[in-house]
């Protein structure tokens, strides 16, 4: 395996996620089989492979909404616990970004990025929806505020489940191919939001077929198939000199030859 | 042959009564059987399989007979069951509360499945409770879905309430046919029914109808 590579900048910190022999089957499909990956603080790492390789399996057991058959995820150390009551507390501190958005429908943009802090964290509610006005304003949809999500675009409602995660104030942000559902003109936008929460220093982990974006923004690139790791890297290693064939395969297929 | 309408006249006491019977009959039942509904749903929903089991059984049972065999069953079972003697109205209305919340736990249970699991799973994202989805969530999402279907249940257990005139409850049907059979003038006294029922059941249609388009889920 990479794993020592020198190239990984972050990995001289303890890792803020740790997989450790994780797997799941669907049935007599191993969607995930025996995975150990680490992910550590401040980095983006892009997941990316083809569709059932495993990727977004890999994120949702990440704060247990489909738990692992196997294995353990460690966040900041600790293992993710399995009761529904204490992995709540996990949850909190990741936020996540679904590829269907998932605003909820009979809220307004507003209350739909303070409802978090309001139910869960108990904030008050003035001040909850102050916090969340800012966070409108940060993915540039402060306009919108009063919106029901039916009334924004793909590429609006997405920007508002980003600040509906953000709200959290999370320690790593999951994001499960949050442009796939989108019409080519609103994946900029996104993309532009993603690239900048970046620049911030903040852990991402992203699923995504966005290669150019992965290209361009990531510190770290997982290539899955068939539920294993193909091969991790660098961008520059992944998208110019992949050192397994496949890699090259795959990503010829999307046009990266 | 003729019409003599001057019955309806004079009994428009009695048939005032009878419907205003008619109508205390569908608020107690549906009063009673919306709470019920939602209980059964939520019996059928939970993670313990004898109070899924239990609901499923009630509501198979109640929405696939026929309601006028409910009301007869209700008639004769009831009181060899318990030791009470409860009143033509009380037993007519255990009936229809019957039927009608096994319906209604359908329509509360259609109303919580139909929201996608992507949105308890954004819930559960934000680190709620299960409780917490339910109530933040869950529940004001089917709501809206629930209330046309309720508002459609309404408008046909009002007129279903003429079923319960076979055990003698004193509502608009009852009364009507029962002056029927002592003056022999049937065809003013069912055409004197029919106008009734529609007056009265006109405005509710509509009302449904408004509230159908109210509601109506736009994602």
């Amino acid at each position: 395996m990479t794993d020592t590579t020198p190239i990984r900048r972050a990995a001289t910190q303890r890792p803020l996620l740790e997989y450790k022999h994780v797997h799941k089957a669907f049935g007599a499909f191993k969607a995930i089989d025996d995975i150990s990956l680490e992910i550590y603080p401040g980095e983006v790492v892009c997941f990316i492979g083809p569709s059932g390789s495993g990727k977004s399996t890999l994120l949702r057991g990440t704060n247990g909404l489909d738990p692992f058959d196997g294995g353990e995820v460690f966040f900041d150390g600790q293992a993710l616990p399995r009761k529904q009551s204490e992995v709540r507390k996990v949850r909190q501190r990741m936020g996540m970004v679904f590829q269907n958005f998932e605003l909820f429908p009979h809220k307004t943009a507003l209350q739909n990025v303070a409802i978090g802090p309001i139910t869960v964290l108990n904030t008050d509610k003035a001040q909850a929806e102050q916090q969340a006005m800012a966070l409108l304003a940060k993915v540039g949809l402060a306009d919108k505020a009063d919106n029901y999500p039916v009334n924004l675009s793909g590429g609006q409602q997405q920007r508002v489940a980003i600040a509906r995660a953000l709200a959290m104030q999370p320690e790593v942000l999951l994001f499960d191919e949050p442009t796939s559902a989108l019409d080519p003109e609103t994946i900029g936008e996104v993309l532009s939001v993603m690239k900048a929460l970046a620049d911030e220093g903040r852990t991402m982990v992203i699923v995504t077929h966005e290669m150019s974006f992965a290209r361009r923004v990531a510190d770290w690139v997982i290539v899955f198939e068939r539920g294993k790791v193909l091969e991790q890297g660098p961008p520059e290693q992944i998208f110019e000199a992949p050192t397994v064939g496949r890699t090259k395969e795959f990503l010829g297929h999307l046009g990266w030859a | 042959m003729t019409l003599d309408w001057s019955i309806v006249w004079l009994n428009r006491w009695l048939l005032a009564e009878g419907a205003l019977m008619t109508i205390v009959l569908t608020v107690l039942t549906m009063g009673l059987a919306v709470p019920l509904g939602i209980v059964l749903a939520f019996m059928r929903i939970s993670k313990w399989r004898s109070l899924a089991l239990l609901s499923q059984c009630f509501v198979e049972l109640f929405r696939n007979i026929p309601l006028i065999l409910i009301v007869y069953w209700s008639f004769y079972v009831i009181p060899i069951l318990v030791p009470v003697q409860f009143s033509a109205f009380t037993t007519g209305l255990i009936a229809l509360v019957l039927c009608v919340s096994a319906y209604n736990a359908e329509t509360f249970r259609a109303g919580i499945n139909s929201v996608r699991a992507g949105q308890t799973n954004a819930g559960l994202a934000l680190g709620m409770s299960q409780f917490q989805v339910m109530k933040e969530i869950i529940l004001p999402q089917a709501a809206r879905r629930v209330l046309p279907i309720l508002a459609t249940t309404w408008v046909s257990l009002f007129k279903d309430t003429s079923l319960v005139s076979v055990i003698a409850v004193g509502e608009l049907s009852h009364v009507a046919l029962q002056i029927r059979s002592q003056s022999f003038r049937v065809l003013e006294m069912l055409t004197a029914m029919a106008v009734i029922y529609w007056m009265m059941g006109y405005p509710q249609a509509k009302l449904s109808d408004w509230v159908r388009k109210k509601f109506e889920v736009k994602e």
